[in-house]
């Protein structure tokens, strides 16, 4: 009997103790979500405490995640978020502010080797309200293209401005090639390509007063040139998100593209790649203003209705220290820290030539605009953005009502 | 015990009272809930309340064109697929009764696409759609020609959509006319033979006349599950491109779950429901008449 009783308190204790120190975790599928993963299973090791994954599409982990928090059923204790989704979980108070944790480890917030435009996304307001995530995946646009290409077609020196660029991809498509290949599925994947397009044509989305200016003469002459892209891109872009215009570049098809450094990981693999040690990384060029990426980290925050608060800042705390973000790096992610970026043991290998351009990408780089409703505004603005490229509607049209649509929005 | 139940001619209802509030609340609740947000702007902040708006998202039914989309998108899906699917499944059904009746192999394998779960049919077609990786793509990349873009292509996007649903569902019509022929009373063919009836006049007066119930039913059955299309899309397009084949339910689904604009969602699944309702009275009507 006393045996019994002894084994139900000692099992009783173990189902305790894994349903407190559980954390269940939602990440996207693909390398970001797969690092994580990987970390975690370090950290079980280390601790003892259990973290559950649910990996799920780009798209589903933000509608499970909203789902959750609408609905305050704490399914989920992070949530690796894209960032421009941070306002939406953020102002909505679905994320747990992270200033008392810090408090309680005597410390302001988190330490200054993160690049500063990767902390200020983890700000509520952006980069002056407090932190309510850490930077995980150090995601920056850049410009990949094929150097002896774009060399043969006439650019030898780092691509600066569009107008050169295009003039080198019309020779490559005229030689058979792709010259660029243009990543256009409606909502959130057309508007991430056209973002460092239309700010490097001046363009902006909003007035001061929050009004859409998607239509200014700057909106149509960044669409022009963005459908000049389309046509030196192979057909189909109005439905092609990452996979697809990555695999035009692994195979060799396309010679450039403006794409996530997470991609440079594939390009370098030679089991996936034909273009190995042929690709360079640079900047955005300019056109009438001078090229910025999009910035688009991945980010770790805890859920205001989650349980395990404290569990959930812990692991985070210890997956975004120095020793895990070079981990992570080793194994694709993009970094956030400066340390890591100048790293002699990471920025020695071929495969991470392209980290001082990615740090000078995040340092310059344009965060999308900071909106609860930018899921919806991107949805919307992606829509018209895919029809002009699948030549359904005009460029004006799509601007035009575009615009009228994001104004209905933001009213 | 029988003269306690003839005491109160009421009992046997109070008896199933219990059922009916379950069944009420199993179906009818959910509904008016949606009813209820429907006349308000549904707040995903936690500090602020819902916002009482009327009339509005209902009067949004009137102007919104991403709604008059996926509407049209979703009445040209229903329609076409439909139809194809109908004349085929009629078709087989009539060549499998007259010709190979009894080599139930030919069903059995005629059958396979229904069996199958819609979701894990569509990522089935989205490997065999894909530019690079299907095999008839990677056929078409070997002889040097450009991969064919069934699923990003504003002119084949739609068409491949009903191609596959045309593929899964045509079998559930085949097995329904199938067993309509089959029923089919003897006498009136022969009858009709000793006249001197040709095929296609047995056909046109007797097969087609006496398969209108079966008919009715399995059009009632086929168009308000292709009205909520969904799961294809969901795998194999996301609405696209350029929103030629947001559809009905996968549009709702996009304002619910993406925009939690709840109260329009709400306003729209509502539309939905008014649409297959009056379709069902419809064809139900249809069916009396016949009977």
């Amino acid at each position: 009997m006393k045996l019994i009783k002894f084994l139900s308190c000692v099992l009783s204790l173990v189902f305790i103790s894994s349903y407190v120190y559980a954390i269940t975790v939602i990440v996207p599928n693909g390398g970001e979500g797969d690092g994580l993963r990987a970390a975690a299973k370090d950290y079980t090791a280390l601790t003892g405490v259990e973290v559950e994954f649910v990996q799920a599409p780009y798209e589903q982990v933000f509608d499970k995640a909203a789902n959750a928090a609408n609905t305050k059923s704490g399914s989920y204790d992070i949530v690796l978020m894209d960032d421009p989704w941070i306002p939406f979980f953020a102002e909505n108070g679905h994320l747990a502010e992270m200033g008392p944790y810090f408090d309680a480890l005597g410390v302001d917030g988190p330490d200054n080797d993160f690049l500063g435009k990767s902390m200020a996304i983890c700000r509520n307001p952006y980069n002056s309200g407090p932190y309510v995530c850490i930077p995980y995946v150090g995601n920056a646009q850049m410009f990949f293209y094929n150097t002896a290409a774009f060399a043969e077609a006439g650019l030898d020196g780092p691509p600066a401005d569009w107008d050169s660029v295009h003039a080198a991809m019309q020779k490559i498509s005229a030689s058979g090639s792709f010259g660029y290949v243009l990543r256009a599925q409606e909502g959130n994947p057309v508007v991430a390509q056209y973002m460092p397009i239309f700010w490097s044509f001046c363009g902006k989305l909003f007035d001061e007063n929050r009004n859409a200016t998607v239509n200014s003469p700057e909106g149509m002459k960044a669409l022009e040139f963005f459908l000049k892209l389309r046509d030196v891109s192979p057909p189909g872009a109005a439905s092609m998100n990452q996979e697809e215009t990555g695999q035009y570049i692994l195979q060799g098809m396309a010679k450039s593209t403006i794409n996530w450094p997470n991609w440079v990981t594939n390009f370098e693999d030679p089991s996936q790649s034909n273009v190995v040690g042929e690709m360079t990384y640079a900047a955005i060029p300019s056109g009438d203003c001078a090229g910025s990426s999009e910035i688009g980290h991945w980010a770790l925050g805890i859920a205001s209705a989650s349980k395990n608060q404290q569990a959930a800042f812990d692991f985070i705390h210890w997956a975004s220290s120095k020793e895990q973000i070079d981990i992570s790096a080793g194994r694709g992610n993009p970094p956030v820290r400066f340390s890591t970026f100048t790293n002699p043991e990471l920025t020695s290998q071929a495969k991470f030539r392209h980290f001082p351009v990615l740090m000078e990408a995040i340092n310059y780089s344009t965060p999308r605009p900071r909106h609860p409703k930018w899921p919806e505004l991107e949805q919307v603005f992606g829509v018209y953005l895919s029809k002009a490229v699948a030549g359904v509607m005009s460029p004006k049209e799509a601007l035009d009502k575009a615009n009228a649509e994001l104004d209905k929005i933001l009213k | 015990m029988f003269s306690v139940f003839s005491a109160d001619k009421y009992l046997r209802f109070y008896l199933i009272i219990p059922a009916i509030v379950l069944l009420l609340l199993l179906t009818l609740f959910p509904i008016v809930y949606i009813l209820y947000f429907s006349f308000f702007e549904y707040s995903s902040n936690v500090d602020v309340p819902h916002q009482f708006i009327g009339l509005e998202n209902f009067k949004r039914l009137f102007v919104d064109e991403a709604f008059h989309n996926a509407l049209k998108n979703t009445i040209f899906f229903t329609v076409v697929a439909v139809s194809i699917e109908f004349a085929l499944g009629l078709g087989f059904a009539l060549l499998v009764m007259n010709f190979i009746e009894k080599v139930s192999i030919i069903k059995t394998i005629l059958l396979i696409p229904m069996m199958i779960a819609p979701i894990a049919v569509a990522i089935t077609w989205k490997f065999l759609y894909a530019p690079f990786v299907s095999p008839f793509n990677h056929l078409m990349m070997k002889l040097g020609q450009a991969p064919i873009l069934f699923t990003s292509d504003v002119k084949l996007a739609m068409p491949s959509i009903i191609f596959v649903d045309i593929w899964q569902w045509t079998p559930f019509i085949f097995l329904m006319m199938l067993a309509g022929l089959a029923s089919l009373p003897k006498e009136p063919y022969e009858a009709a033979q000793i006249d001197g009836a040709s095929a296609w006049q047995q056909f046109r007066d007797l097969t087609w006349k006496f398969l209108q119930p079966v008919i009715i039913i399995t059009l009632l059955l086929r168009i308000m599950d292709a009205f909520r299309l969904f799961d294809q899309v969901f795998i194999l397009t996301r609405g696209g491109p350029a929103s030629v084949t947001d559809t009905l339910s996968f549009h709702i689904y996009k304002v619910a779950f993406r925009f939690w604009d709840i109260g329009w969602a709400a306003a729209m699944s509502l539309f939905m429901l008014a649409v297959t309702l009056t379709i069902s009275i419809w064809f139900v009507g249809k069916l009396n008449v016949e009977k």
